[in-house]
């Protein structure tokens, strides 16, 4: 594709996300919420549509909800309704969703994300409660269906169209899926389904003001296919519209669903929208209005969690982490958890956050592990930080420790350290103090050299003396017994 | 209001899934014509200013929750056991363009 | 004693408790009496004779033992096919349904199990309720037993049909436009709608869930406050079901200061033998102390067309789970997924709710839902506010039950002048209003007319007193002459 004019053209994006509520059972339903079980095993009568049954809320979700609100600002509707809205299609029980149409629970809302560096906030247009779609299974020459997803909770959170890169758009979710662990709304799980995301494009020459045509791209289950989705087809609508300067542009695109094939990385077209999506919806004359009280609110809004922005700030402000590692760690909130336990222990902030998301993370995911799956407690991880941090081994030392660690989850640095001969810091100036002796009898070249003002030379006598001890001493030790006997000469 | 023709039934019957034999579109179109008629005499009544009735008990019933409990699990068998067509445990339908 | 289908219920209860009758015998008696009876009426479309024997047994060592009998014990009881006993079929007089085993149970079924209620069967109704004459069962049409060539009304035609033959002593029926009280009145029985959301909808089958409520069908309107007492509970799984502690019904034996209003200018196109009856009627009414006056109801005349608007928007939602996916009769010849959902359906419903289902689409669809569906719902406002101003003047409205007694089967064809049967009956569920319909005398072909009182919101038992008053002073309430012998 010859090279588009990109810096002419301005993408809108606006993303809506549902988000699965973790709660213990379905939104309408008794049966239980969750993933993964043998089809049609969690099922009431209610969410598989039986004829006579009837939808009753869970006010777990409700609470929920209105925590995600205050998390974000949004104004709180002290009254909201639900509605039906029809459709046909197999995995809907009863051929009708019931959402929240016309009095939503949350309306307006902020998000704040860091975007290569900047800080950025994003609108958020409303956020409403609805039931899910159970799922539909292909197979060649048949399709099944299973229930255990139908009715679960979802809370739908549309932005408005205030996103203009596919790099905002990614931190603008991520940075949602970091409130609702936060808050322990939702598991967050992509690959699962937990978090869905849905984005609207359209591109505008820059100084344009009024919307152009948009399409609509669903279900990229990473981060990673998102960002890659809405920009190929940020491009595919700049190259449409410089290829056909002549044609009008809803011609050009048409309204549309499309999803992200990662295997071709392409959107395809899945269907146009027609007017025969007639969703009707009507109020939903079996549920009765949501009629929250101001201390409710109140209530919920003094139980509210640090939120993951608040704890960007702490890191970077008051631990002096860099905003990238910051963002590595508050973005998966129990990494960030496993961070403030091991912060208890080793106050070395940088350090620590280096060797979690370095160090470890490096080797873990050679075993395609995490830390929050491998079984090795944070205690553990700021003990090894602690030890160089109190010279009691070095840097080297510590790597290879680090190697055992993640060998042998669960096994207690210090004890890795007491049982390896080879790990035991020679710090003590006794047995360190001949050995420096040795190497500057050996080298008094070097000695000369570096009076005279050359550092490397210093370097060489003390690579010397750490070759001596196997590498075992204690660098700083080493520097200062060197530099004192120096002095001395 | 617009006149109900025999496009509007078409589309009609569309929205809600019902196919038609030929002798029921013709009473379908006479009828419903007559009764959309019969209806649209609402238009006379004025109801400025008046709110759509949401709620019919007046001494409105609001909040009506549950505790966030599992209980009353429909048994897989008892679920199939009323079904058409099954495979797997799940309700077995024609193969289906990928998602709505 | 008296043979047991010419006791009430509250009678024949009172009998097996003292040990009278044994509930075996009464339960064989009245299967007797369906299966002798049942083929001319067809107020029943399956009849639960070894369930019910089993629960006779049951209760009979219960007594023998002293163990606590519940409230409705050894009554025989018919409940609507709309209504799921668990384990049974619920057809709705649908094909759509002819094998839909019932997962869960009706809280009202259950709750008069508990109260050791017999279940004799399932009665026939108009196909998902909608209907005023049972000629929409797709199984058979029911008959009036005052004159089986008459229609016995509907939707509960089946129940209403069931207790004027005393096939059954109380049966369940479920009213969205009059479903119990037409046929009640059309009958020569007692029917009576609660206040919206007095009896739990769990378990019954949605056709207006704004409008719907359960309610019974007795010889007495005693026999229905009992019913009342033991259905009228709150609910955990209908949201809107009243959250309000269960009521119980005395009856005072006059009228004294109590208003009736009348809203004459509704009824200027009254037949003459309605007419006179309800004249006749409201006279009694004031024989026993109540004053009559006039009220303005004028927004009424509206009532027909707020309620197919409104109704059949619901019901066409509420219908839409029957696609031949996961239960219900799926069409043979369905190859796609599209050919499932249209043939199912072409081939499961019948004409009328076929109507019914794209009426309530089409005032729903876009372009058309502020005309119809949004105006509606303003009117009934208005309606709710007319009701409110005219129960400051009284204290329960008066009105016939429909513009004539029952009438032939297949006398009226045109859909349209069905509907127009419903316009006395319509404004209570329009407005959540509890009403009832009494025995009132008959029409000049003989055939039974009745009494409407309505209440105000929550004012069941007032309702149900003012018809207990009616009821003990003016004693219409007859068994249809070939119904009278005893089953042997």
């Amino acid at each position: 594709m010859k090279d588009l004019p990109y810096e002419l053209w301005e993408p809108v994006i606006g993303l809506e996300i549902h988000v699965q509520l973790n709660t213990k059972s379905k939104l309408f339903s008794t049966a239980p919420n969750r993933f993964g079980d043998e089809p049609n095993t969690n099922i009431s009568v209610v969410c598989t549509g039986q004829p006579g049954a009837l939808p009753v809320l869970n006010k777990e979700a409700v609470r929920k909800a209105v925590q995600f609100g205050l998390a974000v600002g949004s104004k709180i509707n002290l009254i909201s309704n639900f509605d039906r809205k029809s459709y046909f299609y197999p995995d809907s029980p009863r051929n009708f969703q019931i959402t929240q149409f016309e009095n939503p629970l949350l309306v307006g809302g902020l998000v704040t994300a860091d975007v290569n560096g900047k800080t950025m906030t994003f609108q958020i247009n409303r956020a409403h409660i609805e039931d899910d779609a159970g799922m539909l299974k292909h197979f060649t020459s048949f399709a099944g269906v299973d229930y255990n997803r139908a009715g679960a909770p979802l809370i739908e959170i549309v932005s408005e169209p205030c996103i203009h890169s596919p790099r905002e758009a990614a931190a603008y979710a991520m940075a949602v899926r970091a409130i609702v662990l936060y808050l322990d709304a939702s598991d967050g799980n992509m690959e699962e389904g937990s978090l869905r995301i849905d984005a609207n494009i359209s591109v505008r020459p820059k100084g344009e003001k009024g919307l152009r045509p948009r399409i609509e791209i669903k279900n990229m289950n990473s981060f990673t296919f998102l960002e890659m989705a809405i920009e190929a087809e940020i491009s595919r609508q700049i190259a449409l519209y410089i290829n056909n300067p002549q044609r009008a542009p809803i011609e050009l695109i048409p309204p549309g669903t499309y999803r992200w094939d990662p295997d071709t990385k392409q959107t395809i077209l899945m269907r146009r929208k027609e007017s025969a999506d007639d969703y009707r919806y009507f109020p939903e004359p079996d549920l009765v209005p949501i009629v929250l009280t101001e201390s409710y609110i109140d209530e919920l809004r003094s139980t509210l969690p640090e939120l993951p922005h608040d704890r960007f700030r702490r890191y970077v402000s008051d631990l002096n982490l860099t905003e990238y590692a910051a963002s590595t760690l508050i973005n998966e909130k129990m990494l960030s958890d496993y961070f403030e336990e091991a912060l208890k222990i080793c106050k070395n902030a940088r350090s620590l956050c280096n060797w979690i998301t370095v160090e470890f993370a490096g080797r873990l995911k050679e075993k395609g592990k995490t830390l929050l799956d491998i079984g090795i407690p944070p205690a553990h991880l700021a003990k090894l930080v602690q030890m160089i941090e109190e010279n009691q081994i070095t840097g080297r030392i510590a790597k290879s420790v680090a190697d055992e660690m993640v060998a042998s989850p669960g096994m207690d640095p210090e004890a890795i350290v007491r049982q390896n001969p080879d790990y035991q810091p020679v710090g003590d100036i006794a047995s360190i103090e001949p050995l420096v002796d040795q190497v500057l009898a050996e080298n008094p070249q070097s000695i000369a050299d570096f009076k005279q003002g050359r550092d490397k030379a210093f370097a060489f006598l003390v690579g010397s003396v750490m070759k001596l001890t196997r590498g075992k001493a204690s660098p700083q030790v080493v520097n200062e017994l060197l530099r004192k006997k120096i002095s001395q000469k | 209001m617009a006149q109900f023709d025999s496009q509007a039934l078409e589309h009609l019957k569309k929205l809600c899934r019902i196919d038609c034999t030929p002798e029921e579109d013709v009473e379908l179109l006479d009828s419903l014509k007559r009764v959309l008629d019969y209806v649209g005499q609402l238009n006379e009544v004025n109801t400025e200013g008046v709110k759509t009735c949401r709620y019919v008990l007046r001494s409105m019933l609001k909040n009506q929750m549950r505790e966030d409990e599992v209980k009353d699990l429909l048994p897989r068998e008892q679920f199939l056991a009323n079904a058409p067509d099954q495979i797997g445990g799940m309700i077995r339908v024609p193969p289906v363009l990928k998602a709505p | 004693m008296k043979p047991f289908h010419l006791c009430s219920a509250i009678e024949l209860r009172d009998a097996f408790l003292k040990g009278e009758a044994s509930a075996v015998q009464i339960a064989e008696h009245f299967i007797l009496r369906i299966e002798k009876h049942n083929k001319e009426i067809g107020a029943f479309l399956s009849v639960l004779g070894p369930r019910a024997l089993l629960k006779a047994e049951a209760l009979d060592k219960k007594r023998a033992h002293n163990k606590p009998l519940g409230k409705m014990a050894a009554i025989p009881v018919a409940i609507k096919d709309n209504m799921h006993i668990q384990g049974e079929i619920t057809t709705c007089g649908s094909k759509f349904l002819k094998n839909y085993k019932a997962p869960f149970e009706a809280t009202a079924v259950r709750l008069l199990e508990e109260e050791d209620a017999l279940l004799i069967g399932k009665t026939n109704l108009d196909e998902f309720a909608m209907g005023s004459t049972n000629e929409n069962s797709a199984y058979f049409p029911a008959h009036n037993p005052w004159n089986l060539k008459c229609v016995p009304g509907g939707s509960s035609g089946g129940s209403a049909a069931a207790v004027a033959a005393r096939l059954a002593l109380i049966a369940t029926g479920s009213d969205t436009g009059g479903s119990i009280r037409q046929p009640a009145g059309f009958c020569g029985v007692v029917g009576f709608k609660p206040t919206y959301g007095r009896v739990s909808r769990y378990g019954l089958v949605a056709f207006g869930s704004s409008l719907d409520q359960i309610g019974p069908l007795s010889a007495t309107v005693a026999d229905a406050a009992l019913s009342m007492e033991v259905m009228g509970r709150h609910c955990p799984h209908d949201a809107t079901s009243l959250d309000l502690p269960g009521e119980s019904y005395t009856f005072p034996k006059n009228l004294d200061e109590i208003k009736i209003g009348v809203p004459w200018s509704f009824l200027e196109n009254l037949k003459p033998d309605v007419r006179d009856n309800f004249n006749h009627s409201l006279d009694t009414l004031k024989s026993l102390g109540a004053k009559v006056i006039h009220i303005d109801l004028d927004i009424l005349k509206y009532t027909v067309a707020v309620y197919y608007i409104l109704a059949t928007a619901e019901a066409s939602t509420n219908l839409a789970r029957f696609d031949g996916i996961r239960y219900g009769v799926r069409s043979r010849n369905a190859k796609t997924l599209e050919n499932i959902y249209e043939y199912s359906r072409k081939e499961g419903f019948g004409p009328e709710v076929k109507r019914r289902i794209m009426l309530g689409t089409y005032v729903l669809s876009a372009g058309y839902q502020d005309a119809y569906y949004k105006k509606a719902q303003k009117v009934r406002t208005l309606m709710l506010d007319a009701f409110e101003k005219a129960f400051s003047d009284c204290d329960a409205v008066a009105l016939p039950i429909a513009p004539s007694g029952a009438f032939e089967a297949g006398s009226i064809h045109d859909p349209l002048e069905i509907y127009l049967q419903d316009i006395f009956t319509i404004p209570a569920n329009l407005a959540g209003l509890p009403a009832v319909s009494v025995p009132s005398g008959y029409d000049s072909r003989g055939m039974p007319l009745g009494l409407q009182i309505i209440g105000p919101q929550m004012c069941d038992v007032p309702v149900l007193q003012y018809a207990h008053a009616y009821e003990q002073a003016s004693r219409h309430m007859q068994i249809p002459p070939s119904y009278i012998g005893s089953s042997k």
